[in-house]
C-alpha cells in the first residue's frame, strides 16, 4: 500500500464513535443557537395551538377540559415532542439528499447506521428543549401543576418518542425512493394524536402501537406522580421494546429504500 | 466509548485481507461494470463492462457527451448505484464485500450538489466531513488551514457558506472533499459556475494539492481546458462504453498525424469541392493568406492532397499539420459535441 494509503490507516488521525457522536451533536447545536428562527417558530405555533384548544375547549366543554387540563398537557407536550422529532428526521433525509450531503453520510466509514443513530439522538435532545418550552408556558397559561420527576419524564418520554423516530427513519427512506412525498407523509403527524390518546387499558392490544403504551405511562408519571421503579416489569419491557422494534423497523424500511434507490439511481437525484 | 476495535490476534482486518502487499495495488481498479436501468424494451444501459486501474497519485479525466455514463461510472464506483455486475477495489479493497474499509480511502464531489452544510462556515465544514471520513479534525488542523489558504478561503473561513458566492461555495465543496484526507477522490465537474480567473486558481491549486499529496483524483468535467491543465490521463466514454483511455499527450499525439491544413488565396470553390469529395474536410476558414482547409488524413492522403493542389496550380502559403486540443479529439472519437 501506499504512502497516501497509509496516511489513511493512520490510527492517531482516526476518529471514533464519540468523535462521531460530538460532531453531530455540535453541528445541531450551532444550527439550534445560530438560526433560532425555526425553533421559536415552532414553539409559537405550539403554544398557539394549544391556546386555541385550551380557550376553545373551555368555552365550548367547560368544566370538563379543566377537569382534565392536566392529561391534555402531557398528551400535547408529547405530541409537540413526537411532531418535532418525526419532522426534523423525515425532513432532514429529504434535504440531505438535495443537498448532497445524504450520499456523504452513506460514504462513511462509520456505516450509515451510527451516523443516522447519532442525528437522531441530536434531533431528539432538541426536540426536548423546545417542547420543555412548550411545556412550561402552557402550564403557566392554565395554572396547573405536574409532578415533573426529570428521570422518569426524560427517560420514559425519550423511550416513547423513539417509535416515532422509526417513524420518521422510515418515511425519510420513502421520501429518498419516491421524492417529494413529503407533505403526504406530514399527515401522519395528526394520527399521533390518536396514537397519544388510545385506549391502552381497555384495548391492550394498542400498547404495540407506537407512542400509545409510553403515552399511558408518560400520564401516570405526570400527573400521577409515579416513578419510573414503580413501574412494573412488563410495563418498562413494552417501554423499552415497543420503540425498539419500531426503530429496527424504521432503519429495515430505510435500509430498504435508500438500497433500492442506489439501484434504481435515484439516491439523491430530487 | 472505544474507537476503534483493535483486531484478533492472528486475525486479519478487511483492509489487510483484501490488499496485496506487492506494493502495485492500484489506487482503484474497475473490472466489467456494468449498470441497466429499467428493463425490457425501456432497459437503458447506462454503463457496459467498463474496466480500468488508476495508478496512486495519477489524475484522471473522464470525458463523454451527456449519457455517456460517466456520473453513473462513478456513483458505482462510490456505491451510490449499486451495478449490476463487475467489481471495484479500492487500495486493493472491495468495495461491494467491505464498504466501510473501501470509503475511509476514497471520496467525492457530485456534480450538481451542494456537498455540504450551506449553515455551517467554513471551517466547521471542513472539522465536520473530515469526521464523517473517520479523521479527527484537530489532528489534521493545520492541513485544514493550508487547504484553505491555497483555495483562497482563508478570509472566509469563519462565514457561513451560505453567504459565500458561487465560486466561493464551489471551492468550500471542494476543500470539505480533500479535508477529508481520502486518498482518492472523485471531482464531478469541479469548476462548473465557476469565473475563468476563479477555475484557473483552482486548476492550478488541485495540481499541487494532488502533486503534494500523492493523491489520486478522477475529474469529470465538461470544460476540456480543466481536463488538458490536470490531468495526467483522460478515458472518453460514450453510450456507457470507453472508447479511448490514454495518456492526455498520447491521446493527442494520435490524432495530431491525422490532421492537415493546406492555405491558398488559390482554393477556388470548384476545388473545394473536388476536395470535399476526396477528403474528409473538417473545417474551412478565411485566413489572411488566403482560404484554410482543413482535411483529417493520414499522411498518404496529405500528399494526394498537396498533388491536388499541385494539379491546380495552387500556389500553397501555408501547409502543416494540425495541433488538435482535446476538445478535438473528444468530437472527433465520440462523433458529437458536448
Amino acid at each position: 500500500m501506499t504512502a497516501s494509503a497509509d496516511r489513511a490507516d493512520n490510527t492517531a488521525m482516526r476518529a471514533g464513535y464519540l468523535d462521531l457522536a460530538r460532531a453531530v451533536l455540535y453541528r445541531e447545536y450551532l444550527i439550534f443557537v445560530r438560526y433560532p428562527a425555526n425553533a421559536i417558530g415552532g414553539i409559537v405555533i405550539s403554544v398557539f395551538f394549544f391556546g386555541l384548544l385550551f380557550y376553545g375547549g373551555r368555552m365550548l366543554a367547560g368544566q370538563a377540559i379543566t377537569d382534565s387540563i392536566e392529561g391534555i398537557i402531557v398528551g400535547y407536550f408529547l405530541w409537540s415532542l413526537s411532531v418535532g422529532a418525526y419532522q426534523s428526521i423525515s425532513n432532514d433525509i429529504g434535504s440531505e439528499a438535495q443537498w448532497g450531503t445524504l450520499e456523504r453520510h452513506v460514504m462513511t466509514p462509520f456505516g450509515f447506521a451510527p451516523v443516522a443513530f447519532c442525528k437522531g439522538v441530536a434531533k431528539v435532545v432538541r426536540t426536548f428543549l423546545t417542547s420543555t418550552v412548550v411545556l412550561a408556558v402552557m402550564l403557566a397559561i392554565t395554572g396547573t401543576t405536574l409532578q415533573l420527576n426529570v428521570l422518569t419524564v426524560v427517560v420514559v418520554a425519550s423511550l416513547t418518542i423513539a417509535s416515532v423516530l422509526g417513524l420518521g427513519f422510515a418515511a425519510g427512506g420513502v421520501a429518498v425512493l419516491y421524492k417529494r412525498i413529503g407533505n403526504w407523509l406530514n399527515l401522519l403527524q395528526f394520527g399521533f394524536i390518536i396514537l397519544i390518546s388510545a385506549p391502552v387499558f381497555e384495548l391492550g392490544w394498542t400498547r404495540v402501537l407506537p407512542l400509545a403504551h409510553g403515552s399511558a405511562l408518560l400520564q401516570r408519571a405526570m400527573v400521577d406522580g409515579t416513578r419510573i421503579w414503580q413501574f412494573s416489569a412488563l410495563d418498562l419491557g413494552l417501554l423499552v421494546g415497543v420503540p425498539a422494534g419500531y426503530v429496527l423497523l424504521g432503519y429495515v424500511v430505510f435500509q430498504y429504500t435508500t438500497r433500492r434507490a442506489r439501484r434504481l439511481g435515484v439516491l439523491g437525484d430530487y | 466509548m472505544s474507537s476503534q476495535r483493535p483486531p484478533r490476534q492472528g486475525s486479519r482486518t478487511a483492509e489487510q485481507s483484501a490488499a496485496p502487499r506487492d506494493g502495485a495495488t492500484p489506487a482503484l481498479a474497475v473490472e466489467g461494470l456494468s449498470k441497466q436501468f429499467g428493463s425490457g424494451a425501456d432497459a437503458v444501459t447506462a454503463v457496459d463492462d467498463v474496466s480500468f486501474r488508476i495508478e496512486q497519485g495519477t489524475v484522471v479525466g473522464l470525458l463523454g457527451p451527456n449519457g455517456a455514463g460517466k456520473t453513473t461510472t462513478i456513483k458505482s464506483i462510490l456505491g451510490l448505484v449499486l451495478p449490476d455486475s463487475g467489481s471495484v477495489r479500492i487500495q486493493g479493497i472491495d468495495m461491494s464485500e467491505h464498504p466501510r474499509a473501501a470509503y475511509r480511502h476514497v471520496d467525492g464531489m457530485l456534480e450538481g450538489a451542494r456537498n455540504d452544510y450551506w449553515r455551517l462556515t467554513v471551517r466547521e465544514n471542513l472539522r465536520y466531513f473530515s469526521t464523517i471520513k473517520g479523521v479527527k479534525p484537530d489532528a489534521v488542523a493545520d492541513r485544514h488551514e493550508r487547504l484553505l489558504a491555497k483555495l483562497d478561503l482563508l478570509e472566509k473561513a469563519d462565514e457561513p457558506v451560505r453567504d459565500l458566492s458561487r465560486g466561493m461555495k464551489q471551492k468550500v465543496s471542494l476543500a470539505s472533499v480533500l479535508a477529508s484526507e481520502s486518498d482518492l477522490v472523485f471531482l464531478d465537474e469541479p469548476t462548473l459556475g465557476l469565473d475563468v480567473e476563479s477555475s484557473l486558481t483552482l486548476r492550478r491549486e488541485l495540481r499541487r494539492i494532488v502533486d503534494e499529496r500523492d493523491l489520486t483524483a478522477v475529474v469529470s468535467s465538461h470544460d476540456m481546458d480543466v481536463i488538458e491543465d490536470v490531468c495526467d490521463r483522460v478515458i472518453i466514454m460514450n453510450e456507457g462504453e470507453i472508447i479511448a483511455d490514454d495518456s492526455v499527450p498520447a491521446v493527442l499525439d494520435q490524432f495530431t498525424a491525422n490532421a492537415f491544413a493546406v492555405t491558398s488565396p488559390d482554393i477556388t470553390d470548384d476545388l473545394l469541392t473536388m476536395i470535399r469529395e476526396r477528403f474528409e474536410v473538417v473545417d474551412v476558414t478565411s485566413a489572411e493568406r488566403g482560404k484554410r482547409v482543413e482535411v483529417a488524413t493520414d499522411s498518404n492522403g496529405f500528399y494526394r492532397l498537396l498533388a491536388l493542389c499541385r494539379d491546380h496550380n495552387v500556389t500553397l502559403t501555408g501547409v502543416g499539420t494540425v495541433e488538435p486540443d482535446l476538445e478535438d479529439v473528444f468530437v472527433e472519437i465520440t462523433g458529437q459535441e458536448r
